[in-house]
């Protein structure tokens, strides 16, 4: 089994610029999700390990050898796509077979098409041509064809995009395990936070070609490496407000729509930096009276959803945060006055002028 | 575009880029390249021997003259006479199979079994050689026995003669360039017709517009990308017909349907006049990209604003 | 979606009626003059009821024609054996050629696979005498003249465009991951070419190729000038023939019949396939 290995690939097309100075190790059985926004240069990161395009600069590697330039057949690469490209001319036991490439001898291929078939429950419907196939079934197939010659690295761009919420759902849940019996590189893209989420060792975000943070799934909701990660994580999204932090008595503090709202202690940390203060929807806390650190608000609407009720609010300076409460727990109506507090540990600070989270001591640490 | 400028760009790639990518589409259009050399070497040599004094019963007097076939043409009768023909030809084809195919594939635009069936019958004459049908046209207009100088003798005209009287002449092979490519048009507009958006007339049919006005404001403007296009495919064809009208007449009677490419094959092989035969054709493909670009500057400005407009 | 109105029913019913007629007639005709002797096609006025006769095929067939002036050969079917040859030969020919060469300009784009594409495009609205007259003497030079080779070699300035044009649109169309997936697999840049992209490319490449067959088949110039009398199609023997027969309209009719008949069962056939092709141009552009 192999490692996957990203060395600063980078790739431009004019002036886009889908890849910058990437650098991304996968070790063999780990699933990394590519988790990126559209446009951010996912797919064609995938395209380049598979050989459909190649670097400009850097180097891709499996095993510790480099693959650049390798014809795509020779790259032990297994993929499925995102319109799962199956053959439409072929059944859908000959997609899968195909899988197995030249290497496999006849005899040997109707066993194993069998058995990856059982795996994914689509023995029912090896006779049928691609058209025959549900969407789900599609997907199957394709993921059959991948996964069945073992390939070293396993990339898969977006498989769940063009299937029913349903299957998706069922899908999120089968996928890690399926994925990690051959042992593979994985790399998985998506655009869907909760399916890198559901998937993920961990997660790899892009954005505008360049990698923000590669982290776990938790780190990166708890302590993103920049604003634009923790805009991208969670739903409905982060609240954000410009603040410019100072100290006082030893606490780091800032102004919030005229409240007054601690955020830590302030050692060493550098206050009177224009900054962005973050803060999760279901960090905040809504009650009825007033306090010096309570943000007065009002509330605009309120939106009940099946685990939670989110509330649009608007705090007296204008801005407009969201929370997200239990569904059972008590919240106002439309056009009540309400006061916002959060607890410092919830406050995420990043530098207005890089994007990047700046640390604060009292944060508590992801497992 | 040349084996030169092929290896500027494969050696503008990358040194580590897969060489066999960059090479691999050379390599495949290789066999269409070398055929586009064996059209384009006798296209230039064409245009040389437009500047030369060169029959071939008279080799010796071989000799570059510049640009003295063209001038003599600008005197010729002869030439002005083919030039007037072959515009004539050109202008009433295009003009009557125009009107025709459009008015067919109107009739037929509604899809049904009986309209697709129509259309298919169409297909035939299009898909008859043209030298083939001027022969077909040729047996039903003979003067002795054609069915067609039956016909038109029984409405009192006896002395019919079709295409062998300069006065009909052309109108007879005129009919069988509508008989062989009115249905080309028809096709095209069907299929024009046919992926037109319902909606403009679903509105219009609502608000009672006049059918006329539907015509005139919406069809026509919608389908004109479709018309240009047929229009531009069917005179470039046209003023370049040979095939009829060298099987039905060879240019005659007298020089009565002398068009570009009859007198240029008649300067070839009757006169040997290699020179004048080819500044004749020269002229001709002069003319040919003349028109064709004017028609597709149109098309692309009609069809963005049809796509405008839907 | 619109009323039709009575009168104008009648008047759509007539309007295709007299369309139908006009271009029916003359094919209809001469396949009832190809049925008649000479005396029941001169007799006025003309009837549609006549007794067949097969002497005309049969003359044709035999290559034996019995005239006043004596037993006259023809070398009819040979012409249309050239037809064949020539047509078919053309298009493989071409198919080989073309269809490699349309992958590359759909898949990748450069700039002498555009530049192969238009030049090829643009002469087919040249004049085609431009091209073959100068080239009737390099082949009298080359020895060319006269051979299925050389007639089969410029025949691909009628196909080749028309493959290239709609095999590419073809190509376009298909999506290029199902021969990225094939390849991952295991299987070569050849491989992924002849089982995945041409089987798919299917339904194009024989629109293409009945198409190119049919205009080569109904070609008339590049043969007139380039072919003698043993290397001949039939477009250009059946002038001949007429000239040689004389008053034989019955042979006449026959031959023409014979002449025709293929490419329009050819074209009833595969009628979806060419009206597709036709319009590929229009419809697509």
């Amino acid at each position: 089994m192999a490692r996957l290995e990203l060395k600063s690939v980078g790739k431009s097309f004019g002036a886009a610029r889908p890849a910058d100075g990437v650098s991304l190790t996968v070790e063999p059985g780990e699933i990394v999700v590519v988790f990126g926004p559209s446009g951010s240069g996912k797919t064609v990161l995938l395209r380049m390990i598979a050989g459909m395009f190649e670097p400009d600069e850097g180097e891709i590697l499996v095993g510790g050898r480099s693959i650049v330039g390798a014809a795509p057949e020779r790259r032990g690469i297994g993929m499925a796509f995102q319109n799962f490209a199956l053959f439409p001319h072929m059944t859908a036991r000959d997609n899968i077979a195909s899988g197995l490439g030249a290497r496999a001898a006849a005899s040997d291929a109707a066993p194993r098409v069998e058995a990856i078939s059982r795996l994914l429950k689509i023995e029912h419907v090896l006779g049928h041509a691609p058209r025959e196939l549900s969407n789900g079934q599609k997907q199957r197939t394709a993921l059959a064809r991948a996964l069945i010659g073992y390939p070293d690295v396993l990339l898969l761009d977006d498989p769940l995009r063009n299937v029913d919420a349903k299957l998706r759902y069922e899908m999120r849940l089968e996928l890690p395990n399926l994925l990690r019996r051959g042992a593979a590189a994985v790399l998985y893209v998506t655009q869907d936070y909760r399916e890198a989420m559901a998937i993920a060792d961990r997660i790899a975000v892009l954005v505008d070609g360049r990698l923000e943070q590669v982290a776990s799934a938790e780190q990166i909701y708890v302590t993103p490496a920049s604003v634009a990660v923790a805009r991208l994580f969670g739903d409905p999204s982060i609240n954000l407000a410009e603040v410019t932090p100072f100290a006082e008595h030893g606490t780091l503090s800032a102004m919030v729509s005229g409240a007054k709202v601690r955020l830590g202690s302030a050692d060493g940390h550098l206050p009177d930096c224009p900054c962005w203060l973050g803060v999760r929807p279901e960090d905040l806390v809504i009650s009825v009276s007033a306090s010096e650190d309570a943000i007065p608000a009002h509330i605009l609407a309120v939106t009940p959803m099946h685990e939670k009720a989110v509330l649009l609010l608007r705090l007296s300076d204008g801005t407009e945060w969201l929370t997200a409460l239990p569904p059972d727990a008590p919240h106002g109506a439309a056009n009540d006055a309400v006061f916002v507090r959060f607890a410092p540990e919830a406050a995420l600070l990043f530098d207005r002028a890089t994007g990047l989270r700046i640390g604060l001591s009292h944060r508590r640490q992801a497992a | 575009m040349t084996m030169l400028q092929m290896l500027r760009t494969s050696g503008r790639v990358d040194r580590k880029a897969r060489p066999r990518g960059q090479i691999l589409p050379y390599v495949l259009s290789l066999p269409a390249l070398l055929v586009c050399v064996a059209i384009l070497v006798p296209f230039v040599t064409a245009a040389i021997y437009s500047l030369q004094r060169y029959r071939l019963n008279l080799p010796y007097l071989r000799g570059f003259i510049g640009l003295q076939n063209y001038i003599d043409f600008l005197s010729d009768p002869a030439f002005w006479n083919t030039f007037r023909i072959s515009l004539t030809y050109t202008a009433l084809t295009v003009v009557l199979e125009l009107l025709l195919g459009l008015a067919i594939a109107l009739l037929l635009r509604r899809p049904s079994r009986f309209h697709n069936a129509v259309s298919i019958a169409l297909l035939l004459p299009l898909m008859t050689a043209p030298a083939i049908a001027a022969l077909m046209w040729k047996l039903m207009t003979n003067p002795s026995f054609g069915i067609l100088s039956y016909l038109v003798s029984l409405f009192g005209i006896n002395d019919f003669k079709w295409a062998s009287d300069p006065s009909t002449a052309l109108f007879t092979v005129v009919l069988v360039d509508i008989w062989v490519y009115t249905p080309f048009i028809m096709i095209l507009l069907l299929a024009g017709l046919r992926s037109l958006p319902r909606q403009p007339f679903e509105a219009a049919a609502l608000d009672g517009v006049p059918a006329s006005f539907v015509f005139f404001r919406i069809t026509l403007p919608m389908l004109a990308p479709y018309i240009i296009t047929a229009s531009l495919f069917r005179l470039l064809d046209s003023i370049q017909q040979f095939d009829i009208i060298y099987a039905m007449t060879q240019g005659g009677p007298g020089d009565r349907l002398m068009v570009f490419q009859v007198q240029a094959y008649l300067e070839f092989f009757q006169y040997t006049n290699v020179g004048r035969s080819t500044a004749l054709l020269m002229i001709l493909w002069l003319i040919t990209n003349i028109l064709s670009n004017i028609f597709i500057k149109n098309w692309l400005r009609l069809r963005a604003r049809a796509h405008h407009q839907a | 979606m619109e009323h039709v109105s009575l009168a104008g029913r009648i008047f759509r019913g007539v309007a295709l009626t007299l369309i139908l007629v006009f271009f029916m007639f003359p094919i209809f005709w001469i396949l009832l003059m190809s049925f008649q002797t000479n005396e029941q096609i001169l007799r006025i006025p003309p009837r549609i009821y006549f007794e067949p006769t097969l002497a005309n095929y049969e003359a044709l067939i035999s290559g034996q024609l019995r005239t006043a002036a004596g037993n006259l050969q023809i070398s009819f079917m040979r012409n249309l054996f050239n037809s064949f040859v020539l047509s078919s030969a053309a298009v493989v020919l071409a198919l080989l050629l073309g269809v490699p060469a349309a992958y590359a300009f759909a898949r990748y784009k450069f700039r002498l696979g555009e530049t192969i594409a238009f030049t090829l495009l643009s002469f087919r609205f040249a004049p085609p005498l431009l091209v073959l007259l100068p080239l009737s003497l390099y082949y009298q030079q080359l020895g060319l003249n006269d051979t299925y080779f050389g007639i089969v070699w410029v025949y691909q300035l009628i196909a080749l465009p028309l493959i290239l044009w709609i095999v590419r649109g073809y190509f376009e169309d298909m999506s290029p991951d199902i021969e990225h997936a094939y390849r991952l697999a295991g299987h070569s840049w050849r491989e992924a070419f002849t089982r995945i992209a041409v089987p798919l490319a299917g339904p194009g490449i024989a629109a293409a190729g009945l198409l190119s067959f049919i205009f080569c088949w109904n070609n008339f110039v590049f043969a007139l000038i380039l072919a003698s009398a043993d290397k001949q199609p039939v477009t250009v023997g059946a002038l001949a023939f007429v000239t040689a027969s004389g008053i034989q309209y019955g042979q006449i009719a026959a031959a023409i019949v014979l002449s025709v008949m293929p490419t329009l069962l050819l074209a009833l056939y595969a009628q979806r396939y060419l009206v597709e092709g036709l319009s590929l141009g229009a419809v697509k552009g």
